[in-house]
């Protein structure tokens, strides 16, 4: 039998090697991949997230911990798709355009995967067609929008605009977050919500989408 | 930096100044003259003390000691701060004589520093060191390009009035044959009166990297100018004269050469070939956004050491101490490393979550994080450039001329296997050199950029997990 708690470790402790390899026996020994997910990732992620609060987890042990999930989830997703069970919702993230800085945007990601979502990464330097595009054509609910540098925040503005322009600002909701971002900058440039870190964002992403953009 | 203040009754202006940032080097005891300030407005008495250290001549232009600075009444101050800390260079290096006077400038973010040279002789005749003026309007290179694209002209405007009154205080009435000037790509751009759109976003690369020349008349100075050619992205003629100091550009044996900042540049390569990166650490080297930090002056703590399980500090002026400078934090983390209060991974064990260092100063969880994030940085971005391993590593800079090796190393800011040696201000000796070598200079200059490759270093998917593995209080080795 898998010790399934160690799941919960491996990702707590950042150690993808054991986490993979307790996926596969679980999954090999026909435990289902939702019952992995909710009751051993999540609450992992969940902890990595609270650690992280309290100050006692930093960035690396936050990017650790993602990539630990991130090695089981490559096993558990196809099975997912296969058993069609829907995810907590379908998050489009990027850095946008004349950005390259991925590392925050990756982090956030990766915490939203922990948290259930589907997380389609369009990676950095991202124009807002893709974004655009991600709305049109993949059901997305939620665009999150990553920006590291003072100058290359009114390209969160330009992409906001673009989605109005393209009619599609309303199908979904867009949040934001990076260093230089604020609270009072998202609401200006018509953001819907705002992070700070990677572990506020899943919370804040749980609400915009209860909140609800239309079916 | 210029201040307004007005003194209630029982106020003293000396504490109104000193709360308002001037640091007083030898503790408010009126003979240093380190804490000099100029009044421009308002009447601050001139004391026996003040005419002891400062001249008749610079008494009547307003200059007073802040130490002991009395007014009655309102007054607005020109502050002279950084002067103590800013490295400037005296090192004799070669030359081909040629009548008459040239000048070079240090233009950086922070701090500028220009130098009047005997081109006959090279040697140096007068220093003038200011705080860039520009830094009202942001502290990095990334909110003056803001503050420029809003803004177009006013900071070019700016820092060509600031060197130009700092050369006329040197020369007099005296004409210079030539100035050289070096800086970051920003810097460059800004000075030049360049669009800075280009370094706003991907790829950072500008098209107009290249030298730039003005008449005298162009700029109203002394003398005609040269902004010397950027490496590329953000890495400058600052490093570019860096390059030439250390003879890096000639050496036969790959070294290295490291400027810590708040943008720390890496430079990397032999007479072969040169790479060069720049990487954002943000500004915890200098004391910015460290709960306690400050720049090294009065009443900052500049070195710690674990003495009997307890901490032993140095304070700056051997006043109380009432905060950290960026070497401090250094000595601080290491120290308390050793004594086990702080985790390899940046934890702090202590209940109160923070390391008492004296009364008063104390450092937070999150200001070991910045640390953590600066110094990552700057050991990715070394790691991501350091193939083959540099025999040397050059240190660039006050931060590198300030820090202790032994700490800087034990946390992992600089590697445990390569010799490091401090080059002080190798960005003003490398431009001095190339203003007294006036016929090799083209030669050199040409073939080193030539051979000089700029690498983007967010660009790489690698960098990410390095500057990871390099945020740990922990030393490393370069392979």
């Amino acid at each position: 039998m898998a010790d399934l708690q160690k799941l919960y470790d491996a990702v707590l402790n950042g150690d993808q090697k054991a986490a993979i390899a307790v996926t596969e026996q679980a999954l090999a020994e026909g435990i289902t991949p939702l019952d992995l997910i909710t009751n051993y990732m999540v609450p992992a992620m969940d902890e990595v997230g609270r650690r992280f609060e309290c100050e006692d987890y930093f960035v690396p042990e936050l990017l650790l911990s993602a990539r630990a999930m991130k090695g089981s989830l490559t096993l558990i997703r196809p099975l997912l798709t296969a058993s069609g069970i829907e995810p907590a919702g379908r998050v489009a993230i990027g850095t946008v355009k004349g950005d390259l800085h991925d590392i925050g945007k990756n982090l956030v990601a990766s915490m939203l995967e922990g948290g259930g979502f589907e997380v389609i990464d369009l990676g950095a330097d991202v124009p807002p067609e893709k974004f655009i595009d991600a709305i049109q054509n993949k059901g997305v609910r939620v665009v999150a929008l990553s920006a590291l540098l003072t100058v290359t925040m009114p390209s969160m503005r330009k992409t906001i605009d673009a989605l109005k322009e393209a009619g599609v600002r309303d199908q979904v909701k867009v949040m934001v977050g990076g260093a230089p971002v604020t609270q009072q900058f998202a609401e200006e440039i018509g953001a819907d919500g705002y992070s700070d870190n990677a572990n506020a964002a899943v919370a804040l992403a749980r609400k915009l989408v209860a909140e609800g953009a239309p079916a | 930096m210029r201040l307004e203040l007005q003194p209630r009754p029982g106020e003293h202006l000396a504490d109104l100044l000193f709360a308002a940032g001037v640091e007083f080097p030898c503790g408010g005891e009126s003979n240093c003259g380190g804490c000099r300030v100029r009044v421009v407005a308002g009447h601050v008495p001139a004391t026996s003390q003040m005419r002891e250290v400062i001249s008749e001549e610079d008494l009547a232009a307003g200059w007073r000691l802040a130490c002991t600075a009395e007014s009655t009444g309102p007054v607005t101050v020109e502050i002279e701060q950084w002067t103590a800390s800013i490295l400037t260079d005296d090192q004799s290096v070669a030359l081909e004589p040629r009548n008459g006077f040239g000048a070079v400038v240090d233009l950086g973010t922070t701090t500028l520093v220009v130098q009047l040279v005997d081109l006959a002789t090279g040697e140096v005749l007068g220093v003038e060191t200011a705080l860039n003026p520009q830094a009202r309007y942001g502290a990095d290179v990334m909110s003056r390009i803001q503050y420029d694209l809003q803004h177009p002209g006013v900071l070019t405007d700016l820092i060509r009035r600031e060197l130009g009154a700092m050369l006329r205080r040197l020369t007099q009435e005296d004409v210079l044959e030539e100035i050289l000037l070096v800086g970051n790509t920003a810097m460059h751009h800004l000075f030049c009166g360049l669009s800075v759109e280009p370094l706003a976003s991907v790829p950072f690369e500008s098209p107009t990297l290249g030298a730039v020349s003005f008449k005298a008349a162009d700029l109203d100075w002394p003398g005609p100018a040269t902004f010397l050619p950027n490496l590329g992205g953000f890495v400058g003629s600052d490093l570019l004269a860096g390059i030439v100091a250390t003879g890096l550009d000639e050496s036969p044996a790959p070294v290295a050469l490291f400027d810590i900042g708040t943008n720390g540049e890496i430079v990397m390569g032999s007479r072969a070939g040169i790479v060069c990166a720049s990487t954002a650490a943000g500004p915890a080297f200098e004391g910015g956004r460290i709960s306690k930090g400050m720049r090294a002056g009065s009443g900052a703590i500049d070195s710690v050491h674990p003495v009997n399980g307890a901490f032993e500090c140095r304070v700056i002026g051997g006043v109380d101490p009432r905060g950290i400078c960026g070497s401090g934090l250094v000595d601080a983390a290491a120290a308390a490393r050793e004594l086990d209060i702080v985790q390899p991974n940046g934890r702090v064990t202590t209940p109160g979550r923070e390391v008492l260092l004296a009364p008063g100063v104390a450092l937070s969880q999150g200001d070991l994080r910045e640390l953590q994030l600066a110094k990552g940085a700057m050991a990715a971005g070394l790691k991501m450039l350091a193939h083959p391993k540099p025999e040397r590593l050059y240190l660039a800079g006050a931060f590198g001329n300030y820090v202790r090796q032994a700490s800087a190393t034990s946390i992992g800011l600089l590697p445990g296997n390569c010799p490091v040696e401090p080059v002080g201000n190798s960005a003003l000796r490398g431009a001095r050199m190339l203003l007294l070598s006036p016929t090799a200079r083209l030669q050199r200059l040409n073939r080193l950029l030539e051979r000089t490759a700029h690498v983007e270093l967010a660009a790489d998917p690698a960098f990410q997990d390095l500057f990871a593995e390099s945020m740990l209080l922990a030393p490393f080795t370069l392979p």
